[in-house]
């Protein structure tokens, strides 16, 4: 057994008769008498085996030559060096099966095992019968690879897989029927005869590839081209088009994909519990500059997008009079949400893509977005309106302003920028705070990603032109006194943010914006919004609370009433309450019934107090749970939403409410003490259909409302105050 | 005969320490392991861990010794031990060592010095038993037979 199974083709078709004999394996355990044990036992089974007591030498090793093996098996604890870590390393690295092994066999330790991407876990003492079988591990990857390269169109035929397995020869002690399981390992091996070998060789003229040692620079390239396509429309091809890195194939970038995703995977499993990312931009002067802002987060969206009772409480709590919050920004590293936002293609990728990017920013500094001139600065000055803000994240958050009546001069650090297209690293401030004319953002793919953009200053114009993703993800955006704010061609801006156009926010035009403007997020165009235009319909404050504070001129809602969201294709539109709180309305509003379309379930009516501060209150939903869930993008124009209710802060301003239809659920609007506009419409309320379209589903108690053309329709009244037509 | 007596009296006294527990299967693996080409190989193994577990109990009686102990290291160390006990198949010294692992993550020093001290006492029965043993396949290979096996 000289010649090993992974040599070269010619003397693999030697050896291969005798698969698995000759089997590379690198033995690796700090435990002497175990090593030597293992190490008997896999000679006896006719592999190869080198043994290293050492987890760093074994690295060493495999890193001067990763064709020197085709599999690891390592021990779990090790002095030097933690087996997991060994593992992980030598999976994105080499590609290599790896076995752990343990006399501790507890759950959580071969959990971690298998998140780490073990191929199997043995338990110590190591059998003999367990041993047998390892070289299952060996083929399995090659297979897996080879089909890869088959898709890849390369595929070099090898003759020698056919004769693999020989049966007589080989005497396995599996004991269910182990010539039968290899007479169809051999079936399926002969059927497999556009597959290539076990050699990794994709190039028929080379017999042998070597494998590709992925350094960090060229795991960086990987992960910036993976960037660059987003995560989800990340495929070797392309990933290797972008890498352009000579010898490279397709399959090695293949298979390092479905490693780094498993990765990922475990990452934000990981990082969910962590919670500690902490955006500068946030904790810094949010308390001293805003104002108070209610804080409303609550995730709306979440993968499964489920709002539990809990969190509900959890809003609730939150929601209850607590004026001056901080801002903070709670953790982002969560899995992954949605890709559904908007229009399914476009902007998806962005939280997967912030998920990987981040972990690996932090492992190893390789950032996965490129920065521009992140300015963790401070915060953003919010308009006048503005309280604290909370951008979340993970959770769609519904940031609860509490538009202030007054303005306030705020003092901010900002940086200055002129129009750029930004590309916000997440959880950055931007703030161009001199009085750009137009703080733009074109073809940005991601703006604002949990951050704060706060053109402050009299931009001309905030627009986010052909931006294709969300714009804004989890951030505040507070163009001060924009003069329009224009998003063209914006999937989604706004996600889960805040836009605050504070003040004399001439208008907000979303012109040619197919997606979703403000979803789950707070728009708050406080004062003198002009007009508001959105040309097309699509979702705007989808799940989001606007709030136009004062005096706009032209909020034209409908009796107040918010919105509904239209699509073309939708025959139904959800109308949703809106409530308008006129900012100094010290009305005591009665309570409003929201009126929902039959299929919601809970509404309930919002009643309103006014308060007679500005101090927001938050109008609660508090519906069922549910759960909503935005499975694609394209579901959510021209969506029948119904959407759940999600609530609503109040504020003296605010308006809310959505109601929605979500899979039937709750919805319930709770309103706690906030004022109201004498009066609140709550009509127009189509009935929405409750159906999902392209799967998306709400259950929740997000309500959203939709503003569109209806917006327009809004009929200014003492709270009108931004129109959007 | 003599070489009878000595199959016989080899038999004997194996037996019981597998019927005892002080030996398990994995020893009788271990057995199986050793062939023409690797005659001394039960020999061999054992004496790596003999040495290394006189290295680890010493590291034990340090460790629990301190004013402040620091259980993760007892832990580690034990861990450590109940793999190579369980390797060669000495049941029950790996059955101490459980029991001394969970006294570790309770942090209890007494539990820890009784175990402690348990599994000296097993280690070294199970230390003299297979010197005897080894003595014994020794005169029996002497005298020019082969050991008889329990399997």
């Amino acid at each position: 057994m000289g010649t090993g199974f992974a040599n070269s083709k010619i003397e693999s078709e030697r050896v291969s008769d005798k698969f698995p004999v000759g089997m590379k394996i690198l033995l690796v355990d700090d435990d002497v008498t175990c090593l030597t044990v293992v190490k008997r036992m896999l000679l006896i089974c006719q592999y190869d085996v080198t043994v290293c007591a050492e987890a760093t030498s074994a690295l060493s090793l495999l890193r001067e030559n990763k064709s020197a093996f085709d599999l690891i098996i390592s021990d779990v604890h090790m002095p030097d060096m933690d087996g997991f870590r060994l593992l992980e390393l030598v999976g994105l690295e080499m590609d290599l099966p790896v076995i752990m092994m343990s006399s501790d066999t507890r759950f959580d330790v071969v959990m971690k095992g298998v998140s780490h991407g073990a191929c199997d876990f043995l338990s110590k003492p190591v059998r003999m019968e367990e041993l047998q079988n390892i070289w299952q591990h060996v083929v399995r990857r090659k297979w897996f690879e080879n089909k890869e390269i088959e898709r890849s169109g390369s595929v070099e035929e090898s003759e020698h897989n056919r004769h693999i397995i020989d049966d007589s020869e080989y005497t396995s002690t599996v004991n269910d029927g182990p010539d039968s399981s290899w007479k169809y390992q051999k079936k399926k091996r002969d059927s497999k005869e556009d597959d290539d070998t076990e050699l990794d060789s994709v190039d028929p003229t080379s017999s042998k590839k070597p494998r590709v040692v992925w350094s960090v620079e060229l795991h960086q390239q990987f992960v910036n081209a993976v960037n660059q396509l987003g995560i989800d429309k990340a495929v070797p091809k392309r990933i290797l088009e972008l890498m352009n890195v000579p010898g490279l194939t397709r399959e090695n970038v293949a298979s390092h994909l479905q490693k780094f995703r498993l990765y990922l995977k475990r990452l934000s499993g990981v990082a969910q519990q962590q919670n500690s990312f902490s955006n500068t931009l946030c904790g810094a002067s949010s308390n001293a500059k805003l104002g108070q802002l209610g804080r409303l987060d609550f995730q709306t969206m979440a993968v499964s997008g489920q709002i539990s009772p809990q969190t509900l409480a959890a809003l609730q709590d939150e929601l209850l009079g607590r004026p001056s919050r901080s801002l903070t920004m709670p953790s982002m590293n969560q899995p992954v949400v949605q890709q559904a936002l908007v229009q399914g293609n476009s902007c998806v990728s962005f939280e997967r893509g912030i998920t990987f990017g981040q972990p690996l920013l932090k492992g190893q500094e390789l950032s996965s977005f490129p920065v521009w001139s992140s300015n963790n600065l401070g915060v953003v000055g919010s308009s006048n309106n503005l309280g604290g803000l909370d951008a979340s994240q993970n959770s769609n958050m519904l940031m609860a302003m509490l538009p202030l009546p007054q303005p306030q001069p705020h003092s901010r650090t900002i940086s200055s920028e002129s129009n750029h297209a930004i590309n916000v690293q997440p959880s950055c401030l931007v703030a161009p705070t001199k009085p750009s004319d137009n703080f733009q953002v074109a073809v940005n793919p991601m703006l604002n990603h949990d951050s704060v953009a706060v053109p402050t200053q009299s931009s001309g114009s905030y627009q986010a032109g052909n931006a294709i993703a969300p714009m804004t993800q989890d951030s505040v955006v507070v163009p001060q006194s924009s003069t329009s704010m224009k998003m063209e061609k914006n999937d989604v801006k706004n996600l889960r943010s805040t836009i605050l156009p504070s003040q004399s926010y001439t208008s907000i035009s979303l012109g040619n914006n197919p997606g979703l403007v403000n979803y789950g997020s707070v728009t708050i165009p406080c004062q003198q919004a002009n007009k508001s235009q959105s040309d097309k319909t699509f979702l705007m404050n989808h799940n989001s609370l606007v709030v136009p504070s004062q005096s706009s001129s032209t909020l034209k809602t409908q009796r107040d009433v918010l919105v509904n969201h239209n699509s073309t294709r939708n025959k139904d539109s959800t109308h949703f309450n809106y409530i308008r709180l006129p900012t100094k309305s010290n009305v005591v509003t009665s309570s409003m019934a929201q009126i929902l379309d039959g299929d919601f379930h809970n509404l309930a009516t919002a009643g309103y107090l006014a308060p007679e501060t500005n101090t927001s209150d938050i109008l609660l939903s508090t519906g069922s749970n549910t759960s909503w869930q935005l499975a694609s993008s394209k579901g959510i124009i021209g969506q029948s939403n119904v959407h759940d209710f999600c609530n609503v802060q109040a504020t003296d301003t605010m308006s809310v409410i959505l109601s929605d239809k979500g899979e039937g659920k709750n919805l319930g609007f709770v309103g706690k003490g906030t004022c109201l506009p004498s009066r609140f419409a709550v009509d127009d309320i189509e009935s929405p259909t409750n159906e999902l379209t392209n799967g998306i589903t709400y259950t929740g108690d997000d309500a959203y409302f939709l503003n569109q053309d209806v917006y327009g329709a809004l009929q200014s009244g003492p709270c009108a105050t931004t129109s959007y037509k | 005969m003599e070489l009878a007596n000595l199959q016989r009296r080899y038999l004997d006294f194996t037996s019981p320490l597998f019927h005892e527990g002080i030996l398990d299967n994995q020893f009788t693996q271990l057995q199986q392991l050793q062939d023409e080409s690797n005659p001394e190989f039960v020999l061999e193994v054992v004496t790596l861990f003999f040495d290394d577990s006189e290295k680890l109990l010493n590291e034990l009686t340090r460790t629990l010794d301190q004013q402040v102990v620091d259980f993760k290291k007892v832990d580690a160390h034990v861990h450590q031990f109940k793999g190579s006990s369980a390797s060669i198949g000495a049941q029950r010294v790996k059955n101490v060592c459980m029991a001394f692992r969970n006294y570790c993550e309770e942090m209890d020093q007494e539990g820890c010095l009784t175990c402690l001290q348990q599994l000296k006492q097993e280690y070294f029965l199970v230390k003299n038993k297979l010197e005897t043993l080894f003595k014994l396949e020794q005169q029996i290979v002497a005298a020019g037979g082969s050991i008889p096996m329990m399997w």
